[in-house]
This record gives C-alpha cells, sequence and structure tokens, in this order.
C-alpha cells in the first residue's frame, strides 16, 4: 500500500481551433517532451491510463491507435471514457494499491475541429426519453441551471458579462488557450448570439484541439522526477441522475458531496480560508458561480458581489480559473486534467503572467454529462 | 510538415432500435389516453416523471403507476434562440420557451414547450396547463406543449 500520492510531471499542448497535427502526433509529441522534461522513458511509468471518448475518436476501442503513441505499447494500460480527472482518479488509486508506483493520465479530442461537439454530447443524452423529445440538451440543461441562479439571486446579464471577461482576460494571458479576445468587453458579450437565453455564444467554453498529460506518483518515486511534488490530499466523485427534472440544478448536491468529501480527507475545515485558488471545469461561463458556491467557496448567492468586488481574480481572496479555466481551451477529454496540470504550475510557482501569489492549496474540479451530471473534486498541496 | 491538410470523411451511422422499458412504455399509452403517468416509490413515496423502475436514492424497485394533474406551475424556464439538430446549432424563426414544471402530485419536474403568444409573456411561477394533439397516437409529440392556464 502507497499512503501517498503526487503530481510529479504535467504538461499541455497549445490548444487550437484547428491543429497541424493529426492527433496520433500531438500526443506523441506532448508525452515526448514530457518525457524528455523529467529526464526518464516510458520504462520509468508503471501503468498509462487514458481519457478518451469512442465518440469523440470516431471510432471504438480508439487507444488501439493511441496506445504506441504515448508509449504503453507491451504495458499496463487502460481507457477511461470520461474526462481526465476520471483518469487521474484511477491512476491515483493504482498507485495507492501498491501495485504500481508510477502512472501517466493523458487527455485529448479534437473538438476544436473535427466533430460537432453538441453530437457527441447529444449521444450521452438518454436514448428512450430525452433524444427523441429534442429539446433537453447540454446547453438548454445549462440554460436552465444559469437561469434559475440568476432569478434567485439578482445576478444579472451584465453580471455574467464581466463573469465572461474576467475568464477572457486570464485566457488571454494563457500562452496554452485557443479562444484570444483581448479586447473583449461586457457589452460585446451582451451582445453577443443568443443561443439558449440567458446563455450567449460568447458564455461557451472554447471546445478545441489540445491534449494534458500528468505524471502521478507515490512518494517512494517521487523523487526520480521531482523535488517540487504536488501532492493530492482528497478526492471525490459524486454522480447524480439523468433526469433533468429530478435534480437540484442549484443545489448541486452531487459537486457538494464530491467537494465535502475531498475537503475531509485532506483535512480541510473551512475552504474559504484554506483554500487558495480554484481550477473548475466550466462548460459555460454561467456555471462559475452555480459550481464555486456549491464546493463551498463563497457564500450561495454571492456571485454579484464576488464579480463586483472581483473575489474570484488573480488577485482576490478566491482565484477561479486564473488559467482563464475551458473559457479559454476545451479540448473535451483533457479540459478537467488540465485543471489539475494549471493548479500544479500555480502550486510550484510556475505559472506566468497569471501567477496567484503565495498559493499552497488548490481545490481541482471536472464535470461530464449534461448540467455536470458527474464531479471530481482534487485538493492539491505543495 | 505536410503543405496541407487532407481529412478523411468518416461517417459513422447507427439506428438503433432500443426498447423503452417497462415504465417509458406505460408513460407512452398515457399519452395516447391524455394521461401524464408516474411511479411512486414505495419507500420513499417521491412520485417521478417520466416513469422509471428503480429509485435511484432507495435503491428499490418502483412498479406503482400513479397519475398526476395536467395543470401545474412553470418553475424554470429558458428562452431558445436556435435548435440542435443533428449536432447543428441552427437558429429558429421564432424564439420559444423550453420549461420545467410542477405538476400537481409529482415530485420530480417535467420539461416541456411553453407556448405563450409572446415569449415575454412567460414568467416563473405562472400556472401552465397541458395541450395534446387532437389525434394522439401513442409517442411523445402527443403531449404537444404546455400554455398558461
Amino acid at each position: 500500500m502507497n499512503e501517498r500520492v503526487a503530481v510529479v510531471g504535467y504538461k499541455q499542448t497549445k490548444h487550437t481551433f484547428d491543429s497541424p497535427v493529426a492527433r496520433e502526433r500531438m500526443i506523441y509529441e506532448l508525452v515526448k517532451s514530457l518525457f524528455k522534461d523529467l529526464g526518464i522513458t516510458r520504462d520509468d511509468i508503471d501503468t498509462f491510463i487514458f481519457a478518451s471518448n469512442d465518440f469523440t475518436d470516431g471510432r471504438t476501442i480508439s487507444e488501439v491507435y493511441t496506445v504506441p503513441r504515448i508509449g504503453s505499447f507491451m504495458k499496463d494500460e487502460t481507457k477511461v471514457e470520461a474526462d481526465g480527472l476520471s483518469a487521474a482518479l484511477y491512476a491515483y488509486m493504482r498507485i495507492l494499491s501498491g501495485l504500481y508506483e508510477t502512472a501517466l493520465v493523458i487527455g485529448f479530442s479534437m473538438a476544436g475541429s473535427e466533430f460537432r461537439v453538441p453530437l457527441t454530447q447529444a449521444y450521452s443524452l438518454d436514448p428512450v426519453y430525452e433524444r427523441p423529445r429534442g429539446i433537453i440538451n447540454y446547453y438548454s440543461t445549462s440554460a436552465l441551471q444559469a437561469s434559475a441562479y440568476m432569478k434567485k439571486y439578482k445576478f444579472t446579464e451584465e453580471d455574467l458579462a464581466r463573469l465572461t471577461v474576467k475568464n477572457l482576460q486570464n485566457a488571454n494571458n494563457n500562452p496554452y488557450a485557443a479562444r484570444k479576445e483581448p479586447t473583449a468587453s461586457v457589452e460585446d458579450v451582451l451582445n453577443s448570439k443568443p443561443l439558449y437565453l440567458p446563455i450567449r455564444q460568447a458564455h461557451v467554453s472554447a471546445y478545441a484541439d489540445g491534449a494534458c498529460a500528468v505524471i502521478l506518483s507515490s512518494k517512494k518515486a517521487a523523487k526520480k522526477f521531482t523535488d517540487k511534488p504536488v501532492w493530492i490530499d482528497g478526492v471525490g466523485h459524486f454522480m447524480d441522475t439523468y433526469y433533468i427534472g429530478d435534480r437540484d440544478l442549484l443545489a448541486m448536491e452531487h459537486l457538494s458531496a464530491a467537494a465535502k468529501k475531498a475537503y475531509k480527507m485532506a483535512g480541510i475545515k473551512n475552504p474559504k480560508k484554506e483554500i487558495d485558488l480554484a481550477e473548475l471545469h466550466t462548460n459555460f461561463a454561467s456555471e462559475e458561480p452555480v459550481f464555486a458556491e456549491a464546493m463551498g467557496l463563497f457564500k450561495p448567492g454571492s456571485g454579484k458581489d464576488v464579480v463586483k468586488n472581483g473575489e474570484s481574480g488573480i488577485d482576490g481572496a478566491m482565484p477561479v480559473n486564473p488559467s482563464g479555466g475551458p473559457i479559454g481551451a476545451n479540448p473535451i477529454n483533457a479540459t478537467g486534467l488540465i485543471r489539475l496540470a494549471e493548479a500544479s504550475e500555480q502550486l510550484r510557482k510556475e505559472a506566468g503572467k497569471n501567477k496567484v501569489k503565495g498559493a499552497k492549496t488548490a481545490v481541482v474540479h471536472a464535470q461530464d454529462g449534461p448540467g455536470a451530471q458527474l464531479n471530481t473534486v482534487f485538493v492539491v498541496r505543495r | 510538415m505536410p503543405g496541407h491538410i487532407v481529412r478523411a470523411t468518416v461517417p459513422i451511422t447507427f439506428a438503433y432500435k432500443n426498447r423503452v422499458g417497462h415504465a417509458l412504455e406505460q408513460y407512452i399509452n398515457g399519452l395516447k389516453e391524455k394521461k401524464i403517468l408516474g411511479v411512486k416509490c414505495p419507500a420513499c413515496k417521491k412520485v417521478y416523471v417520466p416513469p422509471r423502475t428503480v429509485c435511484s436514492k432507495c435503491h428499490k424497485p418502483i412498479d406503482q403507476m400513479v397519475e398526476v394533474g395536467q395543470e401545474g406551475v412553470l418553475k424554470n424556464f429558458t428562452t431558445a434562440h436556435v435548435n440542435i439538430v443533428n449536432g447543428e446549432i441552427t437558429g429558429v424563426q421564432q424564439p420559444y420557451i423550453i420549461g420545467l414544471i410542477k405538476l400537481p402530485g409529482a415530485s420530480s419536474l417535467i420539461s416541456g414547450i411553453i407556448k405563450t403568444p409572446s415569449v415575454h409573456d412567460v414568467k416563473t411561477g405562472m400556472k401552465v396547463k397541458a395541450v395534446w394533439k387532437e389525434t394522439t397516437q401513442g409517442d411523445y409529440n402527443d403531449l404537444a406543449y404546455f400554455e398558461p392556464a
């Protein structure tokens, strides 16, 4: 049995809307470059876990084509059909078991150029009720959630636009982000194309081509990789029902439960005080206050004040998505894993322009399913 | 580096004939008779619409069908300016309302289209009632939409 697991290496691609290379080459170059940074080879990795999806790859058992690229040929390898943070959770548990000392986790997709994201999303909806009815989808579900939040807490369209601009500005300073809109104003967001109101085009995350690789290791093996391990001290992973009408879209009890479990494991009693920054997997800008509040990072309903006072900004009391979050790049399957890489970079004081000063503890979140049906939460420390 | 990018079109076409299952079959049969059916969990007494065969919370089988009311309260809505069909997001001529409705006797909310003369007339908390197709056929569209009650 291993007692503690660390992030010992991470790397992401520069995400784009039209990758100049195919996915196989993209992940090969990413993994080789990460190995080179760390001075290791594939022989130093005990188990390999993909986060991918047969629908986003356009073929079943899609890793048969990607195994050679990440170095898992004739090695222990598996795939998770979910976001990369779920894959990291598997890797974490494998290492805890003591059967493995090191794991490579990789998430990727070509969501910017190769397929229609809403189509792959539609394939995850209930095939015998929601799909034939055609009104509930990822967009309309999140719009209903946003609408509930905005009405209950008097969070205006302008507040939502400000929040979006905050993330766009962070993304603009993130060298990996695909979406660069340095001049985007609150007015631009307010005037962007209405989709399912209150959700407009500008609120939608930047579905992009990209990948992220993270190496986890036991405490024992960590020294071989780095003298700056980032410890995974708490995890939580909960799923809600797929019936939208059954769910409390505002309270998000499953996310709240996942966060509480992770905090308890990490010995965190007051997340507002003890956590220094949050990286959240938001598919729409409107999800940020809902998720952050369900995770106990802000008082319920405080989204309006948080935006106004800049509390979630890089210099605020609780920076949320200093990377810009998925508003800057959402390469499906990699998006939650990128949150882990971004948080690790912050804790190792390696972040560039978006550096959060003095950050020692971070919370990382990932989601899957319409309206964040599945949530994964990690607490990481340096 | 190649001079230009070559893409292969990768067609995937599947048509499944999924059985909707025991609970939804009764729901759809109910629609044909202009009834909205749910199921009542024997343990927590919650009534779920649409019906399903297991209560997620209690992990108990549910087989007690109950009819719920057709005039309820609009709890939440979004104004759709687009449709998503086959993964394509396309603008619509007339924006429309997708709502979540609390029907009397149901614990869960039901989603549906809300029709009013103008989308601006729609307010959370307003009373709405089910409108049926004149001739029902035993499919989801039998329950055509909801309108102000």
